[in-house]
């Protein structure tokens, strides 16, 4: 029996009246690639927020290995979807992925030079270590992106949510992305990512949720990954077939 | 100078930097009317402090005043929460309601009270250091220069504390709440240090001049630099010289001291706007139009390079050949002349070994986009400076 890393229980969430997200239930199990798929405004990344507290839930509970996640902060990392963040910032990529260890330092204490030791070998590993000093709106799209993985891999988190990384990204990236978290989960580490390319969830996944304002399924991708689930999430019939 | 026009001095560059502070992070975070809001809806604040004390300088005035600013923030956001109205309509239906009541306890009340509504709003900064603070007997210095004085060093001491915190959950509250940074906490931490701020202010300088303090400086500085630190840095040494500046300018016009501020403080940011180094006006104009010129340059270049025959290379000739304006043209030889690139015999251009090279190695560059090989280069062309 594998550790579960994060449960979801009876989690129903709205932002005015109605709400986006529906009783869901969920289990994650530790060590584990899963990809959240689901149509625009199905709540995916409303999922992920209220499992990492930036929204509250009208019900239902979240644990990270059994405990609130407020107790267990340090073992989960973000990559938010990439509108979120104020792309004019008069801050470089460097100071970008430094905030990566901000959580670790808690309030008032500031970052040094391990901070930035680190900072620095995770910019290496995304292949972003000449672009250190640039500031992040010159950045490309697909090299935003490379940034916030960096920062996410600072956090050195047992838990990783990335909504939506490979967002306008080209294919030497994508790979360049879905290797480095394929590395994490080799060591154990449990990966959660937002995804909208259907095609290659076999390929990249091990571990998948289909969401639509309620769950539909969850389990491992050769179990459920099929056009029934499909066709319940999306509403039209597909016949995308698994491939072997 | 006398030590009166010393201590309006200090005192406008004090305001200046405790303004500065508060008012980076609003610039930043797109909020520079909350700024213009607290600074109107502390009014009611102000009267019912000044009522219950019968002092403008009480701390317990103080309080109460920021209070309201921080009510107008509360409210604010809570018409915008219902979804009904956006942001900037909820400011606009807050702040004067707040701002009529205080209006109104004036006047119903302007028989007992010394206080009206223009000291608030343009304060008078000439007679600040003729109210004297003095304990135990001794004069310690403008009552107004130890208030805000006093709100500096709390800002600072803030400021140097929660530098990481204000940054993260500025930057992105998302992340920020993700690891345990309450934006909440963050963001009315914020807006209570802008309230002090205010009413500390606006007792001297009064609350208008107060908003230019805090997002004209920042506004500045944003155009200057790509560093949070230094845009904060950049931001209080504008304030300052836009209230010392300003402050002459009003003394040799004989005008209002806040309204010259206020000006100087204009007149610098559109001069910054103007001449900013790389997203000045001038600079973008001025690389706009280089890179037109080396364009052409390298198209010249390039139609000698591939063009032996002598008729194609005769200066005469050059315009129909590349299809350019005369005058372009003629911008275009000069420059590849002045850096030896090209000489003319007897009306033909021929390329240089230099000019030869260069076009080679340029057309390498834009093919492969390597940089090493043209470093030396780049100061020279606005094209190859990646
Ligand atoms: N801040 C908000 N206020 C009100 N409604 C919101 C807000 N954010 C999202 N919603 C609504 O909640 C629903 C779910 O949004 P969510 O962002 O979780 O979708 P998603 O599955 O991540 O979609 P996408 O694939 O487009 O990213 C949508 O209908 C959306 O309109
Ligand atoms: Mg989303």
């Amino acid at each position: 029996m594998t550790n579960i890393a994060v449960k979801v229980d009876d989690l129903t969430v709205a932002y005015n009246y109605k709400p986006v997200l529906w009783d869901i239930d969920l289990e994650i199990p530790e060590g584990v690639l899963m990809a959240i798929v689901g149509p625009n405004g199905a709540g995916k990344s409303t999922l992920i927020k209220s499992i990492l507290g930036i929204l509250k839930p009208l019900a239902g509970s979240v644990t990270i290995y059994g405990k609130p996640y407020n107790k267990q902060r340090s073992l989960v990392a973000y990559v938010p979807q990439k509108g979120s963040v104020d792309w004019d910032f008069p801050t470089t990529a460097l100071d970008v992925v430094m905030m990566g260890t901000y959580g670790s330092l808690g309030w008032i204490k500031r970052p040094g030079q391990k901070e930035k030791k680190s900072a620095l070998e995770a910019l290496e590993k995304v292949g972003m270590l000449a672009f250190q000093s640039r500031q992040i709106n010159q950045l490309s799209g697909g090299q935003q992106q490379r940034i916030f993985l960096a920062r996410a891999l600072v956090q050195d988190a047992a838990i990783y949510f990335m909504d939506e990384p490979f967002q306008g990204v080209d294919a030497t990236t994508e790979i360049a992305i879905i290797n480095i978290l394929k590395e994490l989960r080799k060591a154990n580490k449990t990966v959660i990512v937002v995804h909208h390319d259907l095609q290659t969830v076999p390929e990249y996944f091990d571990w998948v949720t289909f969401l639509n304002v309620k769950k539909i399924a969850t389990g491992p991708v050769k179990d459920i990954f099929n056009d029934d689930n499909l066709t319940k999430t999306y509403g039209i019939n597909f016949k995308v077939s698994v491939q072997e | 100078m006398s030590s009166s026009q010393i201590e309006i001095q200090l005192i406008a560059s004090i305001v200046a930097i405790a303004c500065a502070i508060p008012g980076t992070f609003l610039v930043l975070r797109k909020m520079a009317m909350i700024s213009d809001a607290i600074s109107h809806s502390i009014l009611p604040g102000i009267v019912i402090g000044f009522f219950i004390t019968q002092d403008l300088n009480s701390p317990v005035l103080i309080i109460l005043a920021a209070l309201t600013g921080i009510l107008t923030v509360v409210l604010v956001e809570y018409i915008q929460k219902t979804g009904l109205v956006k942001e900037d309509t909820a400011i606009g239906l807050v702040f004067p309601i707040l701002f009529s009541i205080g209006v109104i306890l004036i006047a119903k009340n302007a028989n007992d009270v010394h206080l009206d509504v223009d000291a608030v709003l343009l304060g008078e900064l000439a007679f600040a250091p003729f109210d004297r603070m003095i304990i135990g007997g001794t004069d310690i210095g403008p009552k107004s220069l130890v208030i805000i004085g006093s709100i500096l060093v709390l800002t600072i001491i803030l400021l140097i504390a929660f530098f990481k915190e204000l940054k993260i959950s500025t930057f992105d509250a998302g992340l920020a709440a993700s690891l345990g940074f309450s934006p909440t906490v963050i963001h009315y931490g914020l807006m209570t240090v802008s309230s002090v701020t205010t009413v500390g202010a606006f007792d001297a300088v009064g609350a208008i001049l107060v908003v230019a303090l805090m997002i004209a400086p920042a506004a500045t500085a944003y155009l200057l630099t790509t560093d949070l630190k230094r845009m904060l840095l950049l931001a209080i040494v504008f304030g300052v010289t836009g209230a010392i500046s300003g402050y002459w300018l009003a003394h040799f016009l004989d005008a209002s001291i806040a309204g010259s501020i206020t000006t100087m403080l204009g007149v610098i940011f559109f001069l910054v706007y103007l001449f900013a180094p790389s997203k000045g006006v001038i600079a973008v104009i001025y690389r706009e139009r280089q890179q037109r010129t080396e364009v052409s340059l390298l198209t010249f270049l390039l139609h000698l390079k591939n063009h032996q025959e002598e008729e194609e290379r005769h200066v005469n000739h050059l315009n129909e050949h590349i299809n350019w304006q005369k005058v372009r043209s003629k911008t275009v030889v000069e420059l590849a002349q002045k850096n030896n690139m090209i000489v003319i015999d007897n009306g033909v251009v021929s390329l240089t070994e230099k000019g030869e090279e260069f076009t080679s190695l340029a057309i390498d560059y834009i093919i492969t986009n390597e940089d090493a090989k043209i470093e030396y280069m780049k100061d020279d062309f606005f094209l190859f400076r990646g």
